[in-house]
């Protein structure tokens, strides 16, 4: 089995079953902070898939955009939280 | 056997990631989810990211790489402090299984100040016992 | 004193470097190495010698760290297969001996990536941090923990 057979038929079914479990979190969340940390593991995920296919195509190029969306994982997350709490004190 | 290798370090990531969306799923209330997320999911993006890097072996892909590792090392936890504390102003509901909590009442609803002794404000999530 | 100290080894690393002329990543190491054995028996009888001291205890804060995320990763595993009945959460309170801010936020995110616990937040007046935890048996019992296992560890480091 050549390693691209092996991450197209384990490793990537995988990633995307976990996707979908975060994504249920993310339709069902209660509270708006459950979707807030639910969108930030589905960040923290697609730059794990991003990496998998930088492999899979032989692609370095791929890498710069995990390198962005590390830094608007962290931006999104830190904006979000900085808006719910400035909402509460209206 | 640097095949093997890579397969490995990608195999132990995956699983990582995939214990925590489906711990995400399972626990009772927001401030554990946030607790899990903040923990598997920096080990198990450090670990893809590192077979990345012996896969292509070189210098400019692996300095990316220790770039973005050093991002999510240094910004999740404080993202993850963030969001608890804005859960916490918002009355998010704590679950009903929580024995202690000494922040219950510690906030000031107006300057938003956190103190440190004893004292009676309106910041105060209220319990649940359905899972959600 | 220290940072001096630094400047003086990284100096001889880049001497021994640019002799040997190859600028391998493994050449870097080993010359890094000879400078610091030669400063160390240079400033054998001097007074000032925090940097001999420092730099061990910070490689291995660095190794216990890791070890601690290792930690923290394999007990998460864990507890998503567990039931929900054996969660025992709790949101307590850990008076600080730390004062400067750096040393604060160390603290925070070291308390942050060990298993089964998150930093909530902290006084404003820096002496008490509030942290949630996933299991606990004893208030007291978790507070030892986190004074013995890292605060002391910081404070070697940060004096």
């Amino acid at each position: 089995m050549s390693l691209q057979e092996y991450f197209h038929f384990i490793i990537i079914p995988i990633l995307g079953l976990s996707v979908i479990l975060v994504f249920i979190r993310f339709v069902k969340g209660p509270s708006l902070a459950d979707r807030v940390i639910a969108l930030d593991m589905l960040i923290l995920i697609s730059i794990c898939i991003i990496a998998v296919y930088s492999i899979m195509f032989n692609q370095s190029t791929f890498l710069d955009i995990a390198m962005l969306f590390a830094l608007i994982a962290f931006l999104s997350t830190t904006a979000y939280a900085f808006y719910l709490e400035k909402r509460e004190r209206k | 056997m640097r095949d093997i290798i890579i397969m490995i370090s990608s195999t132990i990531g995956v699983l990582f990631i995939f214990s925590t969306s489906l711990a995400m799923l399972r626990k009772p209330d927001v401030y554990l989810r946030i607790s899990v997320t903040s923990k598997a999911s920096t080990l198990g993006v450090g670990l893809i990211l590192l077979a990345t890097a012996i896969f292509f072996n070189e210098y400019s892909v692996t300095t990316r790489v220790i770039a973005v590792i050093l991002f999510v090392f240094l910004t999740v936890p404080i993202g993850s402090h963030m969001l608890a504390r804005a859960a916490y102003f918002t009355k998010t509901p704590i679950w009903g299984g929580t024995k202690i909590d000494d922040l219950a009442g510690q906030y000031d609803p107006e300057t938003h100040e956190l103190h440190s002794e004893n004292r009676n404000s309106s910041i105060k999530p209220e319990k649940t016992d359905k899972a959600s | 004193m220290t940072n001096s100290m630094f400047l003086n080894n990284l100096l001889l690393t880049i001497i021994w470097v640019l002799a040997t002329g190859t600028l391998t990543e493994e050449n870097f190491i080993f010359g890094f190495l000879i400078s610091f054995g030669i400063l160390y028996i240079i400033t054998i009888n001097k007074e000032e010698r925090k940097y001999f001291t420092i730099l061990p205890k910070l490689i291995s804060f660095i190794m216990f760290m890791s070890w601690e995320i290792l930690k923290a990763n394999l007990v998460t595993v864990k507890e998503s297969l567990y039931a929900k009945s054996k969660l025992e959460p709790a949101v307590i309170k850990v008076p600080l001996t730390v004062e400067s801010d750096i040393g604060i936020t160390i603290l925070a995110t070291m308390v942050s990536v060990t298993p089964g616990t998150l930093v909530m937040d902290i006084s404003d007046d820096k002496k008490v941090m509030y942290v949630h935890v996933m299991h606990v048996r004893s208030k007291k019992e978790f507070v030892d923990e986190v004074k013995n296992k890292f605060e002391k560890r910081l404070l070697e480091i940060l004096r």
